[in-house]
């Protein structure tokens, strides 16, 4: 197939390496043109702007930042669009700013599918993320062979916006998750109990999870790196907060979670893995 | 002084009558010309109108777009305020929409002043109101007269935006304050204690406030009818939290308050009083 893909940040990048190995026929374009150059030496052809990237194409990609970045591209992609041309938007934005996107694309004749994902950069690479779509069933059938060369899991969750409803869901989920293993940790340091054994001990059990295993893991050997930065699982969580202000949602552990985000931003540890949180637990505790 | 006047509800309404009281000339807006019926002013035909022929204009309308539309919009403020007269914004809004109007007023060489209130509806009528303005303290010197008529504690603050910074303390301390009463009077009621008694002994020791007296006495006699709604409360902890994100600072209690708040809007309970706190915590 003939796929434009937008945005070559962390996560762009292999996606679209993932594409092009696929025996996709993969066009480019990003912002910075350093970070084109892998996926042009890999075989994928370059354009000078959404627009152009989209002229000829079947399916659009994007992968941006944040809600304007998506909205921004889109406008350039409605520009270069033949009609029937399905654009899928794989960032992670609010549900409110998918579906506005979704209604201003429909206009121009462009079938709009969120679809974010979830695995992280690690994932990106395997080629096994998870990914959470949203919009009709035709966009749907049209992207998934894309979808199947850059993810396992691939969910055709429900109409426009419930992609990012899920990847919202995703975060409340992981954030709490990262926060309850880092407390189950530093409860377990201030009582002088090897954390190692007790991770080892819930592996077994019913609070077994992925980020016990992994997360819980990387906390033991306190490597901070990211992996997924902190800034951006705040930023996710205050989607996530906002949807739940706008809808009359009663949220108290993502509310309490999405604080405990906010002060590592605040203190500097934005760049750093989001299971930073552990040492904000600890400087809080006087475990330093 | 001719005095311009914008945003005639609750609170408003007995502010512009304190202002006419005084002595002042008084120019009205609204956005229903019925909301200005019975008020000795001369109605004007838009935010513009009012602007020429006023000296100083007061608002206090509801969300930081409202009051973009009505300094900024077509037909807006800036539009006829001439250089040196003096916009008084004692809305509650975002901190940054203030800093945005006043520099825009400010390249035409029109003043404001950020200058949000509190004391409620009792407040607003008693002329006791708690006033914190941010802007140019020359400028705040000049409408001093006029903001005496309305409260009794003027406190300059800083530059523009300041008075909100202020005010978003002060929603956050009441607020969670109220939430406080109400989970006291829970605890009591659910104890098999009457709340009026623990309200009645609390008023006398360190844990009297404002809020106790005022909130807990509604909550005690279960009437919730507004006061201030629930739903401007849950607008400004909107605004609180915004704030928060943006300077990186954590606000745990802030953050909590502001789920009971959602839950009260969910239940419905939004245009009542923010004692129905209360009655969130009964269906837990």
């Amino acid at each position: 197939m003939k796929i434009a893909f937008i945005g070559l940040g962390i996560m762009g990048r292999p996606m679209a390496l993932n594409l092009l190995k696929g025996g996709h026929q993969v066009t480019v374009w990003a912002r910075r043109a350093a970070s084109m150059q892998p996926l042009l030496d890999a075989g994928a052809t370059g354009a000078a702007g959404p627009a152009e990237a989209t002229h000829g194409n079947e399916l659009v990609i994007s992968m941006v930042a944040d809600a304007p970045d998506v909205a921004e591209v889109m406008r350039g992609v409605a520009q270069g669009a033949a009609p029937g041309l399905v654009a899928v938007d794989m960032s992670t934005i609010a549900p409110a700013a998918a579906r506005q996107i979704g209604v201003d694309l429909a206009a121009a004749g462009v079938d709009f599918m969120d679809a974010p994902v979830s695995g992280g950069e690690v994932g990106a690479i395997a080629g096994t993320l998870s990914i959470m779509a949203g919009g009709s069933d035709a966009a749907f059938a049209k992207a998934k062979p894309a979808f199947e060369c850059m993810g396992k899991n691939v969910v055709h969750v429900g109409a426009s916006g419930a992609g990012q409803v899920a990847k919202a869901a995703n975060q409340i989920v992981t954030g709490m998750g990262v926060l309850a293993v880092a407390e189950a940790f530093a409860f377990a340091a201030k009582n002088g109990v090897d954390r190692s054994k007790v991770r080892e001990a819930l592996l077994g059990g019913f609070a077994y999870s992925k980020i016990l295993e992994n997360h819980g893991q990387r906390m033991l050997d306190r490597n901070f790196k990211p992996g997924f930065k902190s800034w951006m699982h705040e930023k996710d969580l205050n989607i996530v907060m906002q949807t739940a202000h706008e809808l009359g949602l009663c949220l108290p552990g993502s509310a309490a979670t999405a604080q405990m985000f906010n002060a590592m931003v605040g203190s500097g540890m934005g760049e750093e893995d989001s299971i930073a949180v552990l040492k904000l637990l600890e400087r809080l505790s006087g475990q330093e | 002084m001719k005095v311009g006047f914008i945003g005639l509800g609750a609170m408003g309404r007995p502010m512009a009558l304190h202002l006419q009281r005084a002595g002042h000339e008084m120019f009205v807006w609204a956005r229903r010309p019925a909301s200005a019926n019975g008020l000795p002013a001369t109605l004007c035909s838009s935010p513009a109108e009012l602007g020429r022929r006023c000296e100083v204009v007061f608002t206090i309308i509801t969300s930081s777009a409202d009051v973009e539309a009505v300094a900024l919009g077509p037909e807006g403020l800036i539009e006829g305020m001439a250089p040196d007269s003096v916009l008084v914004d004692c809305s509650t809004i975002a901190p940054d929409a203030a800093r945005r109007i006043a520099a825009k007023l400010g390249e035409k060489g029109i003043h404001m002043l950020d200058a949000p209130v509190s004391g409620g509806a009792q407040g607003a009528i008693d002329a006791t109101l708690a006033i914190m303005a941010g802007g140019d303290a020359a400028v705040l010197e000049r409408v001093r007269p006029l903001l005496a008529c309305l409260g009794k504690r003027i406190v300059h603050i800083g530059p523009n935006g300041a008075g909100q910074v202020a005010k978003a303390c002060n929603q956050m301390i009441m607020v969670a304050a109220i939430e406080a009463a109400a989970e006291a009077m829970r605890l009591a009621a659910a104890s098999g204690v009457d709340c009026a008694k623990v309200k009645q002994a609390l008023a006398g020791g360190s844990a009297a406030s404002r809020v106790l007296d005022v909130m807990g006495e509604r909550m005690v006699k279960r009437d919730f009818a507004a006061g201030i709604e629930a739903r401007l409360h849950h607008k400004d902890f909107g605004l609180v939290l915004e704030a928060a994100r943006k300077s990186g600072v954590p606000v745990p209690l802030t953050a909590s308050v502001a789920q009971q708040l959602n839950a009260l809007m969910a239940l419905g309970w939004g245009k009542d009083d923010t004692a129905s706190l209360l009655r969130v915590l009964e269906r837990a």
